[in-house]
Order: C-alpha cells, then structure tokens, then sequence
C-alpha cells in the first residue's frame, strides 16, 4: 500500500529524512516513534504529498508519486485521511462542518450527509458539541474533530500524527480501540508517536525513527 | 455537485465583505456607466456620419451654352458610372429659381441684373459605398473627363474633417472603452485577490482534504459574477436615468438633441459585460492553484 524506497528529503540543505526505505501493507496497522525532530511528521506529509521527496521513490497505493499529474492530487487524497499534528480546524466553522466539509468536498450534499457526520461524531464522543466553535473546545476535543474529519470520509490509508498528544489516557484508549477498529474494516493505519502506550502489546510493526532514519523495527 | 456548497461560501464571503464589496460594485458601476457614455457618444456619431452619404452630393458645373440634348448624354454617361446613385440636370432658370428660394426677403440682391449669371449644372449623388475620401475623389477624376463639364465642385474639407472625427472618436473612444474595462477587471480581481487571501489557511486545508481547482475556485468565481453582475445592473440602472433624464427632460429644453438615440440594447448588456468582467477578474486573481 506505502513503499518508500531510498527516501531523502531535504530542508534548506539539511535532511529531514535519509535514504528512507520501507513497504507497508495493505490493511496493515504501523507505528513510526521517535524523539521529536526525528522527521516523524515529514514522512507522513510525504504520503499525503503535502511534501515532495528529493529523492528516491515512492508509491502510495499502486500510483507512483514522482508520475502522478498535478490535477490527480485531490483524488489521491480523498483516499488518505490524515490526523494532522497541528489539527488544522476551520475556526470559523462549528464542529459539524469541520467534519463535513471532508464530504462536501467530494460533492456531497448536506442532506446525504447530515446523519453519517452526526454517527461519526457520535464514535468520538462529540455528538453534544456539533454545534461549538473549535475555540471553545478543549485541546482533546479538537483532537478528536480531527479525528473525526479523517475517517469521515471512509479512507482506505488514515494516517495519524500524534492523535492521542493531548488526550488523558482513557480517551487514548478509547481512540486506539477507534483506529483499530477502523483497521479491522480493511483501512491502512499509520500513527506517528511519542505515546508508548499506543502502540504496547499490540502486536503491530513499530519502526522506531531517529534523525531521519529508521533505526529500528520492532514488534509492539 | 459542489455547487450548491460553493455558493453558499460565496454568500457568506461576500456577507462578511459587505461594505467593501458594495464599494466594489460601485467603483465597476461607474466604470461601465462611463463605458455606456463613451460608447452613447461613438454610436451616435457613427450614426450621423451613415446618414451622411443620403446628403452628400457633387456638383457639376457645364460648360456655358450647352442644348439640353447635350447636358442629356452628359447624364447618360454619368449613369454608366458605378459610383453614381442618381444624377439632376438643373438647367440655368431652374439654378436662379433656386437662388431665389433659398435668399428669399433678400432677393433684391438680384436684382439689376439682367443676365442670369448662373451656369447649367448637375447635382449628382453618390452611391452609399463611394462616400469616402477615396471614393469621390476617383469619381470627381473620371468625371473632369466628359466633355462639356466646366468644373466639380464637392465639399472635400467637409469631407476630410468628417473622416478624421470619425477617426479620433472612434480611436479615442474605443481606447477609453479599453481602459475602463481594465479598471473594472482590476476591481474584481483585487477584491477577489483580498477575498483569497483571507481565506488562505482555509484553502489549503481544502486541498489536503482532497479539494479539486474547481472546487476550490467555485466560491470566488461566484463572488467576481455576483460583482460583476450586480456593478453592470447598477450600471444599467445609472444608464436609464441618464436615458430618461436627456430625453425626457433635456429634449424639452432643446428639441434638436431629439437625434440622438440611445440603443436599449444597452440595458441587458451591462449585466453580461459586468458578469463577463468579474469572472475574468477572479479568474485572473485566482491564477494557477497547485497541490504541492
Ligand atoms: N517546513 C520546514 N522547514 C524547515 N525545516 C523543517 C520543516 N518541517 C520540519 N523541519 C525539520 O525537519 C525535521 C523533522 O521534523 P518533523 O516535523 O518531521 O519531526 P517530528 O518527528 O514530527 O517531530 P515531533 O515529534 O516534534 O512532531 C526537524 O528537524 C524540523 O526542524
Ligand atoms: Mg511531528
């Protein structure tokens, strides 16, 4: 589903990522750890091609990136949902159209989307807050928009960056049962974290990363 | 479709704008309104000048003691000219009589003479395409030629000043029209061009949710035709006041302007050039939209 081979990628002339390589499979569930600055982020980003490698290849699903035109970005990426670090929430917009705007997007319409938006919302423990802004949620409450936003749309890749950073341990929980849950119906799941916890007795391929290298798989 | 969710942004954008957008549409108002009047004043020109050609007429004087039979070859030859539309024989009583009309109370001034000073002559008309510089000055040349033709007489200063106010107010009015309607153009794209910059962390979420150009520019196509649209009836309502104000109520006051005519075409094609204009300019204020 994800190959990277022989990775780098570059800011101002220092590596963020370093001759990269690794394959993910379809249906999988994958943990990338690391301390901060390792370049957790930037692998992410480059599958969901918000950043372009400098080098080497990579393939997202049968389509090989460095080929794809410019004009198939957005249906490539309606087929990845993304936790994104920074959570990247529309303030001026409340909690329901946080999470729709991902379906209005493919054309969808307010009326085939009004119950499936409020049954996510539901999963993430947020059906009450439909109608806030994003300023007056909690940190963990916007977490969880987020999360709702990128599995909305039913990906077949959902990429997570730090999902559980600002949520007490039970909400942890609760969003690793989510994810995995999520994985069980076919979806590719790749979290990026600090967070131990989440990936503990899991029984999931954990690649440890380090100064833009991965320095170690192991089994969680 | 997204449609339906685009226009809904776009309401909300131009809401949240609202002053500086109804500045907008009066700053486009004006640039057609000035676009309507420059082009009122060309057209009516234009109009004045078509009718022209009907008034026009070139003069031929004979050669004194001509017979009529004679003046009647001259004019059968005219007629085999193409240029020429139809031909008058005005014989020399005929010519005085004519004199005599046109002065009228002041005819004294003919009087004591005992001869008729006035030749024979033909007034001839040109036919609509011949009416130009060129044209008359080909058939006037070919004309000298007939035998018994003294001299040609056509107003060719008349002529000439009218080509070249044809010319300028053509010329000037179409750079005017041009002018403007970059102005308008401008208008829209920097109103679009704030309107997308405010918007900026929004749209590129947009993109990384998986938002196609279409999608993305839809809301502000929207707003430049609602612009656009709203400045040209704006435009079209100026327009009728200046429409009714000069012929209802200037033309009272001076009854020649009553020539004028002021096309009503006019009416329904501002909306359009403004719709047209304002989705060109957010087109242009939008540019290329890239993904990564
Ligand atoms: N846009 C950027 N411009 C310049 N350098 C950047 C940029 N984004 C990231 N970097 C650098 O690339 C390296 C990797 O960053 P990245 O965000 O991938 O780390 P991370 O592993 O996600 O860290 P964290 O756990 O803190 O989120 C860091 O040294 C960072 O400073
Ligand atoms: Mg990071």
């Amino acid at each position: 589903m994800i190959h990277f081979s022989n990775v780098t990628k570059f800011y101002e002339r220092q590596a963020a990522i370093k001759n990269v390589t690794f394959s993910i499979e379809k249906g999988e569930m994958v943990f990338m750890t690391g301390p901060s600055g390792a370049g957790k982020s930037t692998l992410l980003k480059i599958i969901y091609l918000s950043e372009k490698p400098d080098e080497g290849s990579v393939t997202i699903a049968e389509w090989d990136l460095s080929k794809l035109k410019e004009s198939s970005i957005p249906f490539l990426r309606r087929n990845i949902g993304v936790v994104f670090q920074d959570f990247r929430l529309l303030d001026n917009r409340n909690v329901f159209d946080n999470v729709a705007i991902a379906l209005r997007i493919r054309g969808m319409l307010d009326s085939e989307i009004q119950d499936w938006v409020m049954e996510i919302l539901k999963m993430v423990n947020l059906r009450h807050k439909a109608d806030s802004f994003p300023q007056a949620l909690s940190g963990g409450e916007q977490q969880r928009v987020v999360i709702a936003r990128a599995i909305v749309g039913e990906p077949t890749i959902l990429l997570a960056d730090e999902p559980t950073g600002n949520l007490d341990t039970d909400t942890a929980a609760g969003i690793t049962r989510l994810f995995k849950e999520i994985n069980a119906r076919g979806t590719t799941v790749v979290i990026a974290t600090h967070n131990r916890e989440l990936y503990r007795n899991t029984g999931r391929r954990v690649f440890r990363i380090d100064s833009g290298n991965i320095v170690g798989e192991e089994i969680g | 479709m997204y449609l339906l969710y685009s226009l809904r942004l776009a309401i909300q954008s131009l809401w949240r704008e609202k002053w500086i957008n109804l500045l907008s549409v009066l700053t486009i108002a004006a640039g057609l309104f000035m676009i309507t009047l420059t082009f009122f004043v060309v057209y009516n020109i234009d109009l004045a000048t078509k009718r022209l050609p009907a008034r026009f007429s070139v003069m031929l004087y004979l050669n004194d003691g001509l017979s009529e039979q004679e003046a009647g070859s001259i004019i059968a030859q005219l007629k085999k000219n193409n240029a020429v539309e139809q031909a008058r024989y005005i014989a020399k009583d005929k010519a005085l009589e004519e004199l005599k009309g046109v002065l009228k109370n002041a005819d004294y001034i003919l009087e004591g003479m005992d001869e008729n000073p006035l030749p024979a002559s033909i007034e001839i008309k040109l036919k609509k395409e011949s009416v130009n510089i060129a044209g008359v000055k080909k058939v006037a040349a070919e004309i000298k030629k007939i035998k018994g033709i003294a001299e040609v007489e056509y107003g060719e200063q008349f002529l000439n000043s009218i080509h070249s106010i044809k010319g300028m107010a053509k010329a000037g009015s179409l750079s005017l029209i041009i002018i403007m309607s970059a102005g308008v153009i401008f208008v829209c794209y920097s109103t679009i061009k704030i309107a997308f910059y405010r918007r900026k962390e929004e749209i590129e979420t947009f993109k990384l949710l998986g938002a196609t150009r279409g999608f993305i520019r839809a809301p502000f196509v929207i707003e430049g035709s609602v612009l656009g649209i709203s400045g040209g009836i704006a435009s079209a309502a100026a327009a009728f006041v200046f429409y009714y104000v000069l012929f209802y109520k200037v033309t009272a006051a001076i009854p020649i302007l009553k020539i004028l005519v002021f096309p009503f075409e006019t009416f329904p094609a501002l909306p359009v050039a403004g719709l047209l204009l304002g989705i060109g300019g957010a087109v242009i204020a939008l540019g290329r939209i890239r993904f990564s």
